[in-house]
């Protein structure tokens, strides 16, 4: 794992650990401290898995191209054992879905989801349900948890969209829900004007062989292609929204890129005598734009420092933009493997992560893809570099999407926006050796040899698969493997004109550039 | 030699990782939250050992894994979870040096061994490594609060509160609020780390402490019903069953105490537990049994300071308890040479008036209330000191304050406060 337990917001690797220590802490079979007493031993590294922001989705949507669909995953690792665990939302939480269509690194649009619990088991059990559970009005379900969504603006004025709608529950097994099927489409609400909300479990989406990060503990690569999230689920937080809702002055035509970031607030409490109060000021305790940002680009002394910080002031941390303009990994892969790593400040890692791939930054990715400096009617002086995952929404649904994204020339993938089945690992471990500059480097075009989620996602909102209802560690799977994205690897033949590798982003670039004429790329 | 010692370090760690227990099966059908919980940390240990044995220079792990075993000691009250622990940390310091993740784990480990000076060391280089980082505000708050630093403890409580608000933050808040007297921001603080508590260990955690903020403020029916709701958690959690005992003493109800009492004795080699049985034996007139008891804590205050662990203030009012006035004078002042909490201070104030030295322990009364702490012990220590400097009316008055508080605060000496009221007036 590449965070400690005691990080305050387990990366996607070390939440296996973590999520497993929140449970086990305090008090548990025998619920005694050790040996001597007279001291109180509190929980000490509980974790906090109900606003663990773990994966972000921004895509158009395919079968509503005028809209686009954004997927916020909290509390990973959810083990489906058909017992006493289920995975509620935090009640005392604020679940936040931020837009920032002008660039300047603070939310232009805020949706907000917060919950509440009705618990109606009583003293009777501490069980989730007490029969089969057929409906989400079933008399059977004991725990049940509601949600309100408002939009906030730039300001911080509210406007509620929702109030009262139902969260689909945790999968508790086969007996006690025997079609949840139908108790997630229960739980799609809908949203006037033309938008659609679904809360509630999922299979998780991620689909990686964390091992792969092993090198940067002094492992190899030489055990990849397993899934380590398979069979895991998560909590779903998805979001359709009229492509017009997000953009910059409601112009999706003028102003088509969105950058997006999710994150989640709890309240402290103020202890001090004579200001007292039990519910203090918001404090974000977990935030996600791009994928694996945590785990290949924080530093493990900053995690917990990155997540309490607002995308405003990412450029003011320098530990964090030196990183990102010279990363660990491909130091690391050059050690190990050889290979030698881009020499050089990686300006190319600050346009992706930091700006958008865009002409007007002066970055080294010469084309312009999603950054808000390509709205027309952006003001570019107060444009600020922070780390969001970048949305052009002008670009169209891929007919047969491509797990490579970007770097196979479907732009509509990952870094521009991110879908379920973008195979963001190997992206990310090929853009980090420089791929957007200098092609993809060969010895690592395997990846972690994990393509695909072991589910298959949907077509239809809200796209993520079922959750798994069959125990990880069981040994049996119920659901059939299928891809879910285009199958196609990376390329291993010349390209190009006998260039050595695709040109990757660059690739993707050219395709942007001569392609102008067709494609609704702004401001070429 | 340097050589020797890292041949040793990884012999040591390849014993930790084959001598723990594996991984039980995951429960299929719905078995107790208690249950559950205890296979999640094994199941925690056992992936970081799985990751170890790819990646066995990996130190972050070997910290995570040091830091398991010391809750893993907490939850199951084995201290041999201890050397584990310190064995799985200080290989994380050898492979990075300094690193905040084993200073963490470290400070938790000595806070866990009553060796609180050294924690608050490690606390603070933590904080250096790791300024951010709650949990090392964590360690550094547990560790000053026993050592008697209070605005120190406050502090690093606020900050870890701003940090991270969560159930670890809103606990220590409480018992921060709690000592300074604040009964009703303690229980709010408590409320809120239930609010946010959803493995059930932390919500047997909440409802405990909720219970015996209750019950120490001499609300016992109360208390009562937050035990219950805890035991709906988890039915068998030892700290719920002792609250449950407590109650039913307080309503008289002797023979269900006794028997709670007898089956947590049994379960749970916590020397506080033998000692208020010990306690409950000698109030219902069963002397005999109660010596029993009190020679089987010798045995038990000997494990533990095998076992590198070390509780003299627990040993202090254990020897007050049994007569054995020189013991509890002996390991008061010691404890009382190595920190200043509040509980220390009253007990050497207990230990110099079974000396007759009351004047001196009047001194030490009067530094165990000045916390603020409404504490029923204190009182009744402090009112028992002033009765014996014939102070009437101020014994009086604390003894009533003692009452006031919680009436049923001691098995034994509720009774002798009682007593020494009757004869004052």
């Amino acid at each position: 794992m590449s965070a400690p337990l005691t990080a305050r917001r387990a990366t996607r690797v070390g939440a296996a650990l973590a999520a497993v220590g929140a449970t086990a802490v305090a008090a548990g079979l025998f619920g005694a401290p050790a040996g001597a007493s007279s001291h109180r031993e509190a929980p000490l590294i509980a974790g906090d898995p109900a606003v663990d922001n773990t994966d972000l989705y921004a895509f158009v949507s395919p079968d509503h191209p005028d809209t686009v669909t954004l997927i916020a995953n909290v509390s990973p690792f959810q083990e489906p054992n058909g017992g006493p665990d289920f995975f509620p939302f935090a009640t005392d939480a604020r679940y936040d879905l931020n837009v920032d269509n002008d660039g300047d690194a603070k939310a232009d649009l805020t949706y907000r989801f917060t919950f509440k619990t009705e618990d109606r088991r009583g003293k009777a059990t501490f069980l989730y349900s007490s029969g089969p559970v057929t409906s989400l009005d079933d008399e059977n379900l004991l725990f049940r948890q509601t949600y309100s969504l408002d939009v906030l603006d730039g300001r911080g004025n509210a406007r509620n969209l929702v109030r009262g709608a139902k969260v689909a529950p945790s999968n508790t097994g086969p007996k006690s829900m025997p079609d949840y099927t139908r108790l997630r489409d229960q739980a799609i609400t809908a949203i006037p004007g033309g938008a659609k909300a679904y809360v509630g479990q999922a299979d998780d989406p991620f689909f990686a062989d964390l091992r792969v990060f092993d090198l940067l503990y002094g492992g190899d690569l030489s055990e990849v292609g397993q899934d380590t999230l398979k069979g895991y689920n998560v909590n779903t937080i998805a979001l359709q929204v009229p492509r017009k809702w997000v953009a910059l002055k409601g112009d999706e035509k003028r102003n088509p890129v969105i950058g997006v970031w999710a994150d989640t607030e709890r309240r402290s409490l103020e202890r001090s005598p004579g200001k007292h109060e039990a519910r203090g000021e918001w404090v974000q305790v977990s935030r996600l734009g791009n994928p694996l940002v945590n785990e290949v680009v924080v530093p493990a002394g900053l995690k917990d420092r990155f997540n309490a910080l607002t995308p405003d002031q990412d450029g003011k941390v320098e530990e964090l933009v030196a990183r990102v303009t010279d990363p660990e990994v491909p130091r690391l892969v050059e050690s190990i493997y050889k290979i030698p790593a881009p020499k050089g400040k990686r300006d190319d890692l600050a346009e992706i992560f930091l700006t958008g791939i865009t002409t007007k930054a002066g970055g080294p990715v010469k084309a312009d893809l999603n950054s808000q400096l390509d709205n027309q009617d952006v003001d570019r002086r107060k444009f600020t570099p922070s780390e969001q995952l970048r949305l052009n929404t002008a670009v169209a649904p891929a007919g047969e999407p491509n797990r490579l994204g970007v770097l196979v020339q479907d732009n509509q993938g990952f870094p521009n926006g991110r879908r379920l089945g973008d195979d963001v690992l190997d992206i990310g471990l090929q853009a980090l050796e420089g791929a957007a500059v200098n092609g993809v480097v060969q010895a690592l075009a395997a990846g972690d040899k994990v393509d695909a989620n072991e589910n298959a996602f949907g077509t239809t909102f809200p796209y993520v698969a079922l959750p798994n209802n069959t125990a990880v560690n069981a040994g049996a799977t119920a659901v059939a493997i299928e891809p879910t994205a285009g199958a196609s690897g990376l390329p291993t033949t010349t390209l190009l004109g006998g260039s050595l590798a695709v040109l990757l982003i660059g690739a993707g670039a050219w395709v942007l550039r001569h392609r102008a004429g067709a494609q609704a790329s702004p401001t070429e | 030699m340097s050589k020797l010692l890292a041949v040793a370090a990884l012999a040591a760690g390849a014993a930790l990782l084959v001598s723990l227990p594996s991984a039980p099966d995951t429960p299929r059908t719905p078995a107790p939250v208690g249950v559950a919980a205890e296979t999640s940390l094994h199941r925690s240990i056992s992936a970081a050992q799985a990751r170890l044995r790819r990646t066995p220079a990996d130190f972050t792990t070997w910290a995570a894994l040091g830091s398991a075993y010391v809750e893993q000691a907490r939850v199951t009250g084995d201290p041999a979870y201890y050397a584990k622990a310190q064995g799985a940390l200080e290989t994380s310091l050898r492979h990075g040096p300094d690193n905040g993740w084993a200073l963490i784990g470290l400070g938790a480990l000595a806070n866990a061994r009553h060796d609180f000076a050294t924690a608050r060391d490690l606390a603070q280089r933590a904080v250096t490594a790791l300024p951010d980082t709650a949990s090392a505000r964590g360690v550094l708050a547990d560790a000053t609060t026993q050592l008697g630093a209070a605005a120190e403890a406050t502090e690093a409580v606020q900050r870890m509160l701003d940090l991270e608000p969560g159930v670890p933050s809103f606990t220590r808040a409480a018992y921060d609020l709690e000592q300074h007297g604040r009964v009703d921001a303690a229980r709010e603080a408590l409320e809120r780390a239930l609010e946010a508590s959803v493995a059930p260990s932390d919500v047997v955690f909440c409802r405990y402490h909720l219970g015996e903020l209750a019950f120490d403020n001499g609300d016992p029916e109360e208390a009562a019903r937050q035990y219950d709701a805890g035991l709906s958690a988890d039915p068998r959690d030892v700290t719920l069953l002792q609250g449950k005992a407590k109650v039913a003493a307080a309503a008289g109800r002797w023979d269900d105490a006794l028997a709670g009492y007898h089956d947590l004795v049994d379960r749970v080699p916590l020397p506080q537990y033998r000692h208020e049985y010990a306690n409950l034996l000698r109030a219902s007139g069963r002397g005999a049994e109660a010596a029993e008891q009190f020679s089987l804590l010798d045995k038990q205050f000997a494990l533990i300071a095998a076992a590198g662990g070390q509780d003299d203030l627990t040993a202090s009012a254990v020897a007050a308890d049994r007569g054995d006035a020189a013991a509890a004078l002996t390991l008061a002042s010691a404890e009382w040479s190595r920190r200043h909490h509040p509980l220390v201070a009253d007990a050497l104030a207990w230990a110099l008036h079974l000396h007759g030295r009351d004047a001196e322990a009047l001194d030490l009364a009067e530094v165990a209330a000045s916390s603020g702490w409404r504490n029923a012990v204190f009182a009744f220590h402090r009112g028992t000191v002033l009765a014996a400097l014939g102070r009437r009316a101020e014994a009086a008055t604390a003894l009533d304050t003692a009452l006031a508080i919680n009436p049923h605060f001691s098995f034994t000496d509720a009774g002798a406060a009682r007593a020494t009221l009757a004869g004052l007036r």
